[in-house]
């Protein structure tokens, strides 16, 4: 139970957010209540939920990352909504729980992530536990293993991840 | 939600309701989570404001002459 109560579904009727919606139910991220949810705020809601899905089903890096990028910073900021929630697309390329864990919490001494994935879920991990740690020598070190829209894409995935945390945090949504 | 986020309770949003309704507690809730999440990300890339403070178009090399290293706007407690 959410502190503001999602709609009904049947009272969403833009086409958009309906289309919207059943993508994110064949993604499985998020599920109905999130769109809900943000329908109760109708000029916001297609945005929204058009951001959260291009954001981390499409773009130009590896989806199984992100979709542990994605558990990592729930986890981090306490939303157990978004950190219950698995991206089917990502289990079928072969993501597992085991390698969602690891990647959540050793994966710096962990031999199976390549020093790119490393990169990426420190960047992760660093944006909002201590962001002065985000200095030119670390963006630089990114453009080793990602050409700049692919650092981009991952700053505005972190960023937009954990802003949505946030929110589902302060609804007390997965509790 | 950004320096205390356990204090934003059932309680808490139940207050919100005395001042605004449900769909702009929504509205609001959302527009600070974005702002959470995107005020640190862009703060790392360190860019400058595109205007001095007397309105004219600048670059950022010029800009950071003007407002400095550390921008105004980059406040340390917009990383914690």
């Amino acid at each position: 139970m959410t502190h503001v109560a999602p709609l009904p579904r049947e009272a969403i009727t833009d086409p958009e957010m309906l289309a919207l919606m059943e993508q994110a139910e064949a993604l499985g991220v998020p599920d109905d209540l999130f769109p809900r949810l943000v329908a109760r705020a109708p000029a916001q809601a297609v945005p929204f939920m058009r951001a959260l899905l291009m954001s981390h089903a499409q773009g130009n890096v590896d989806h199984r990352l992100k979709e542990i990028m994605r558990v990592l910073l729930a986890r981090f900021a306490r939303d157990d909504y978004f950190a219950s929630l698995r991206s089917r697309k990502a289990a079928a390329m072969g993501l597992t729980e085991a390698r969602i864990d690891a990647g959540c919490s050793s994966y710096e001494t962990d031999p199976s992530f390549s020093e790119a994935e490393k990169w990426a879920l420190r960047y992760a991990d660093l944006m909002f536990l201590d962001a002065a740690q985000l200095t030119p020598d670390f963006y630089d070190q990114g453009k080793t293993y990602y050409s700049e829209a692919q650092i981009l894409e991952l700053g505005a995935f972190i960023a937009f991840h954990y802003g949505c945390d946030m929110f589902m945090r302060s609804m007390g949504a997965g509790r | 939600m950004a320096t205390y986020p356990e204090k934003v309770d059932a309680a808490f949003i139940d207050s919100l309701r005395k001042y605004y309704t449900e769909e702009e507690i929504v509205e609001l809730g959302l527009f600070i989570g974005f702002n959470l999440g995107y005020h640190t990300f862009f703060g790392s890339l360190k860019f400058y404001p595109m205007f001095s403070p007397d309105g004219r178009l600048v670059g950022q090399a010029e800009s950071e002459k003007i407002y400095g290293a550390a921008p105004a706007s980059l406040k340390p407690e917009a990383a914690e």
